[in-house]
């Protein structure tokens, strides 16, 4: 019955797609359900509709050639008859639900008889066709009451007696003109088919039945569908029981329920099973006592009876006494009253008249005793206790202000405080002892400077003279005389050009000093002479000129004249650029940079933010720094910007030098502190040491040493050893190592500049005093 | 412990006394001890004068007591001591004092004239009595050093030039203009065969010129030319240097022959550098921690003198390979030492001069204190000689720069 089953539904699946394809009223589990078949069937219409019309005659049976209508029809096989019983139960219900009901209720072992019975008389009704099985089926509803023995027909594997050919596929008859064997063994014909698509087409637009037609594949014939047989696929495709009646919802009734009923439903004895031993218990039983014998099992481990603590002072050292036992302080008692209380003391417990007069003498903080004991006759006549608020209040504060907390005495070594510095010792060379002095000059000396070669020393002062000595004799080679108190003084640190910058006043002079090998002064002077003037003369702030005269022979060969007085001369590493501070508090020329070969000056700052003290080149890279009163600025030459500002931390810098690795730099202050600034760390000071007692004066690195050196107006020339790494995450090392004194304070002035010796660990210092005094 | 078993012995057989062993009480100081001798010798030849003498103690001179001496020098006091006994240095005296205008750079003395360069851009010589005998002026700088090239004939001075003097004519005449060098010129020195000299200079090189004089030169006589540039543009006499050796960092502060194969530089670069003046290759280095001044070198003892910027007189031995050895460290002075010369007739006698003024007289065998401190001087001490003769007068010459003096120090 099944697969006529899906094989109507396939069709009527395709009618009803075809009629309601609009509505949107599609069945998915029927889809699902027969999803294949119609699928097929739709192919093989659509291909019939296509070709030929013969196929399309036959695509009933064809559909089911393909392997899932096998596998099908073989399940289908059990279910035959379940699903014609519900088809069938379906058709009696629709006529006598009333009937029914309740008797499926109450009785429902007796359903299935009902059911079977029905089924027989299905059976029997079977060969008539379906239109009259249908009938029958109303008919049967009335039968039920009959008693028939209900096993008599019910065989599981009863086969469809029509069509004896069993259970094979149906399209093995495709090509004969039967469709198999009745029990006489004639052969079923098929009904005639002829069909064709038109007729086709016009049965079903005209059988208003077509879409409830379905061929029945075991005999070939067409069958109605019954409204009730439609409306029970309707109900399985929804998901619904085939049963209208059916309640699934039923309150369910415990019938078999733990409690001991007086009335059980059932009275069944116990079985026999529970009254004799399992033979599967045995045998675990066994196993068990077998692993026992082996030993795999220890049946009686002696249970540990000491119960496990977690020691919490296993690890304490037993000599020390625990912590808050050591620091408990008890609160303070109050003194037991003596005899000298008592209202009766004995005499020795009482004042004499001295010493009763001693007592009031005393202050009241010293007094041994603060009340004067008293013989009384007897305990009545004692008074009342005068001192009692103030005892006490004083009692109270001893209780306040006893100490709480046993104060630990930290036993810090004051050495370990200081910090790890190397010994001074093991950081040689550096200077120690004075060893020369060079004397000449009257006045204060400004300003040194040394020859790049380490041989000549350059000293300007305020005697109006520049002097030239020789560094290893003290030697004064030469004198010149300028025409104002020397400021400042400066050797070109290029080795090919022998010039010495001096500015006093308002004027910078480049001096040539003939000292060292003649060839290279004759050159330097060369240079000077071979100057040619450019074509269109620039306005510049500053006045060029050449010496002539006597000045020529003392050495002078450019003069340089500035609109105010000149502090600070530096030189360019390179020996050609030459910057000059101008110190003019808010005006725009503070810092010029001349250009000796080209006799160029330029203003490199349009504005210039501060007083400027001293400003110097880089020793590598085209920076420049330039040190006003609080801020170090460094300057880009290249890219003309503001690279960095250094915040000095102190009132008023007065000097500042450059390490010659380029990336640190001191700067000395007016308010005794040196700052060591790491470029690469912050613009903060790295390091800020205060050792002079008043201001510095002058700053200088060495060139290869890891040395630095500061002069102050305490006459002292403090040398620190300032080791920069090259590990980047070092930090640079500072030690000072020595203070060198000699210089005697004049005029509160001190030491006024330092400088060191280019390859020697020398230090060269100049003081107030007239001198210099170099210090090895 | 009062009395020490001594046994005196002399090598001068002058003061020859018996061999046997004396107890003498270990207080006994060294003038003590030398009346001991000084008795003995008396009743030994009756003709004999008193005569100071000092002690050696197996190679060490005697200063404290006897008994503090052998205590310090771990002797034994169970034995008998051996004593030797030399005659007593006496202390130098000034002697003469030769005025100069200017601040002396350097000397040289021969055993009959003193060549002095000095700051006034002149050399000039001295007669052993003090007389100015010749100015040289020919140099345009500051004369650094000069030496004598052949006895009585040539001189040379630092700034290299070298001038022909003739004793008897009493003219001077400059040889050569040697031009070389970059820096100034610090020290020259004339190889023991007085056909080369060696100069050092502040361009860090050392070079080696020939000194043996060219022939052309006798056309033109005129004595004390004033300036040397005239004259080596009319002699047109410029020599080039032989051989020039590079290796040191920094200035050469001073250079000697150690002999006639062997030269020997010192420098700022802190070292002490050995040569071979015939191939130029450097053959050993002695590494100090100071820059060097100046350094002596005596044949006798075959021991190298450094003179440096701290206070220490360093004796080396340029033969050692390992070459840092540094034997002896004598320490006295207060300043830079300047100047370190050898005596030339004995072995352990060195003179010193430094810029705390004093010029001192060691003995190496008393290397705690030197001998005697010469301090008659007023300012620092820029060089120091002996007279070469050691026969009978040794001469120490020193300069000193503000006085302008020129000491003699006889000495017997």
């Amino acid at each position: 019955m099944r697969p006529t089953h899906s094989g109507t539904m396939s069709k009527l699946k395709n009618k009803k797609r075809n009629l309601e394809e609009n509505e949107d009223e599609q069945l998915p589990i029927f889809d699902k359900d027969g999803g294949k078949d119609g699928h097929l069937d739709d192919g093989d219409e659509d291909q019939g509709d296509l070709s030929d019309s013969e196929e399309s005659v036959f695509s009933g049976l064809e559909e089911s050639g393909s392997d899932s209508d096998d596998e099908e029809e073989e399940e289908e096989d059990g279910s035959e008859e379940k699903s014609s019983d519900v088809e069938e139960d379906k058709a009696a219900d629709g006529d006598g639900d009333d009937q029914l009901s309740a008797k499926e209720v109450i009785e429902p072992q007796t359903d299935g008889q009902h059911s079977k019975e029905k089924k027989k008389k299905k059976k029997a009704a079977g060969k008539e066709g379906g239109e009259e099985s249908v009938a029958s089926d109303r008919d049967s509803g009335l039968q039920i009451s009959s008693q028939v023995d209900e096993y008599e027909h019910d065989t599981s594997d009863e086969e469809d007696i029509r069509n004896t050919v069993g259970n094979i596929p149906m399209e093995w008859y495709k090509d004969y003109p039967h469709i198999g064997y009745d029990l006489e063994g004639k052969k079923i014909f098929k009904p005639i088919r002829n069909k064709d698509e038109l007729d086709e087409f016009l049965d079903k637009m005209e059988n208003p039945d077509y879409w409830r037609t379905v061929q029945d594949k075991m005999t070939g014939a067409d069958i109605r569908l019954s409204d009730e047989q439609v409306d029970l696929v309707h109900r399985l495709q929804q998901g619904k029981f085939g049963d209208v009646n059916f309640n699934e919802y039923e309150p369910a009734i415990d019938f078999f329920s733990n409690e001991v009923m007086i009335h059980p439903v059932t009275n069944r004895p116990q079985d026999k099973r529970s009254f004799i031993p399992s033979l599967i218990e045995k045998e675990k039983v066994g196993k068990l006592v077998h692993a026992i014998k082996m030993g795999w099992i220890k049946p009686h481990r002696p249970k540990e009876t000491t119960p496990q603590y977690y020691d919490l002072w296993a690890k304490e050292d037993p000599n020390s006494i625990l912590g808050r036992h050591k620091m408990h302080i008890p609160a303070p008692k109050m003194k037991l009253p003596g005899h000298e209380e008592s209202y009766n003391p004995p005499p020795e417990y009482l004042m004499s008249e001295e010493e009763r007069l001693a007592w009031e003498q005393q202050d009241p903080e010293y007094r041994k005793l603060s009340f004067l004991p008293q013989k009384l006759a007897c305990l009545r006549a004692v008074p009342a206790y005068s001192r009692f608020i103030h005892e006490r209040f004083e009692r109270c504060l001893d209780l306040y202000l006893c100490p709480r907390q046993r104060k630990m005495r930290v036993n810090v070594n004051p050495e370990d405080l200081i910090p790890k510095l190397p010994k001074p010792k093991d950081l040689q060379p550096f200077p120690t002892t004075q060893s020369l002095v060079y004397r000449g000059h009257s006045s204060l000396v400004r300003s040194i400077s040394i020859s790049p070669s380490g041989q000549w020393l350059v000293s300007g002062s305020d005697d109006c003279t520049v002097r030239f000595w020789e560094v290893s004799t003290a030697r004064c080679l030469k004198t010149v005389e300028v025409g104002g108190a020397v400021k400042g003084v400066a050797w070109n640190p290029n080795l090919s050009i022998c010039l010495v910058a001096v500015s006093y006043d308002d004027t910078v002079v480049l001096l040539n000093p003939g000292l060292g090998d003649r060839l290279v002064c004759t050159a330097t002077d060369q240079l000077i002479s071979s100057y040619e003037e450019p074509e269109e003369v620039k306005d510049q702030p500053v006045q060029w000129a050449v010496a002539e005269g006597e000045g020529h022979e003392q050495g002078h060969r450019l003069i340089l004249k500035h609109p105010k007085a000149v502090r600070q001369v530096t030189w360019h590493g390179k020996g050609d650029y030459l910057a000059c501070v101008i110190p003019d508090n808010g005006s725009s020329l503070q810092v010029v940079i001349h250009q000796v070969s080209k006799r160029r000056t330029q203003n490199p700052f349009r504005k210039n933010k501060g007083l400027v003290q001293c400003v110097s080149f880089h020793p590598i890279r085209p920076y420049f720094f330039v040190a006003t009163q609080r801020y170090v600025r460094v300057y880009n030459l290249i890219k003309q910007e503001l690279t960095k500002k250094l915040m000095a931390n102190c009132k008023w810098i007065s000097s500042m030098a450059i390490h010659p690795g380029g990336d640190n730099v001191i700067c000395g202050s007016y308010d005794c502190r040196l700052a060591w600034f790491d470029l690469d760390l912050s613009t903060k000071p790295y390091k800020v040491l205060r050792q002079h007692k008043k201001a510095l004066r002058s700053v200088a690195y060495h060139r290869h040493y890891p040395l630095f050196v500061s002069g102050s107006d305490d006459g002292n020339v403090i040398v620190c050893h300032g080791m920069v790494y090259n590990d980047l995450l070092q930090n640079p090392l500072i030690v000072p190592v020595k203070v060198l004194k000699g210089h005697t304070i004049t005029h509160d002035l001190g030491v006024l500049d330092v400088t060191f010796h280019p390859t020697q660990p020398w230090v060269f210092s100049s003081g107030a005093d007239g001198t210099v005094r170099l210090f090895t | 412990m009062s009395q020490v078993q001594a046994r005196f012995f002399t090598e001068n057989k002058k003061y020859l006394i018996d061999d046997v062993p004396f107890s003498i009480p270990a207080a006994s100081e060294v003038a003590d001890l030398s009346g001991v001798i000084n008795k003995l010798l008396e009743a030994k030849n009756d003709g004999h004068k008193h005569v100071e003498f000092d002690f050696l103690v197996r190679g060490q001179f005697l200063r404290t007591s006897l008994a503090s001496h052998m205590e310090k020098e771990n002797i034994s006091t169970e034995e008998v001591v051996e004593i030797e006994y030399v005659e007593k240095f006496t202390a130098p005296q000034p002697e003469e004092c030769i005025m100069h205008d200017d601040w002396i750079s350097s000397v040289e003395a021969d055993s009959e004239w003193i060549l002095t360069g000095s700051y006034d851009k002149t050399a000039r010589i001295w007669s052993m009595e003090g007389k100015a005998v010749m100015t040289v002026a020919g140099h345009t700088d500051v004369v650094k050093d000069v030496a004598w090239m052949k006895r009585g004939e040539n001189l040379q001075t630092g700034s290299l030039v070298v001038n022909d003097w003739n004793s008897e004519r009493n003219k001077v005449e400059a040889r050569h203009c040697c031009r070389g060098h970059a820096g100034s010129v610090d020290t020259v020195a004339v190889d023991p065969t007085r056909t080369k000299f060696c100069s050092g200079s502040w361009d860090k090189m050392l070079k080696i010129w020939s000194a043996v004089p060219t022939v052309e030169e006798d056309e033109i006589e005129e004595p004390n030319r004033p300036r040397k540039k005239q004259k080596t543009e009319q002699m047109g006499l410029t020599r080039t240097p032989l051989m020039t050796f590079s290796g040191h960092n920094e200035a050469v502060s001073s250079v000697l022959w150690v002999d006639a194969e062997e030269l020997c530089s010192a420098s700022w670069d802190h070292t002490i550098r050995l040569w071979d003046a015939e191939t130029g290759e450097q053959k050993s280095t002695l590494t100090g921690s100071k820059v060097f001044n100046s350094i002596s070198y005596s044949p006798l003892c075959r021991r190298l003198a450094s003179g440096s910027t701290d206070r220490h007189v360093r004796l080396w031995d340029p033969r050692s390979k390992d070459g840092s050895l540094v034997l002896l460290s004598l320490t006295s002075h207060n300043g830079w030492v300047t100047a370190v010369r050898w005596s030339p007739s004995h072995e352990h006698q060195l003179v010193s001069g430094s810029l705390d003024n004093v010029v001192k007289l060691w003995d190496t065998r008393s290397c705690k204190a030197p001998l005697y401190d010469l301090a008659a001087h007023e300012d620092k001490v820029l060089c120091v000689d002996w007279t070469e003769n050691g026969k009978a007068i040794f001469v120490i010459i020193l300069t000193c720069l503000d006085l302008k003096l020129n000491y003699h120090y006889p000495y017997v």
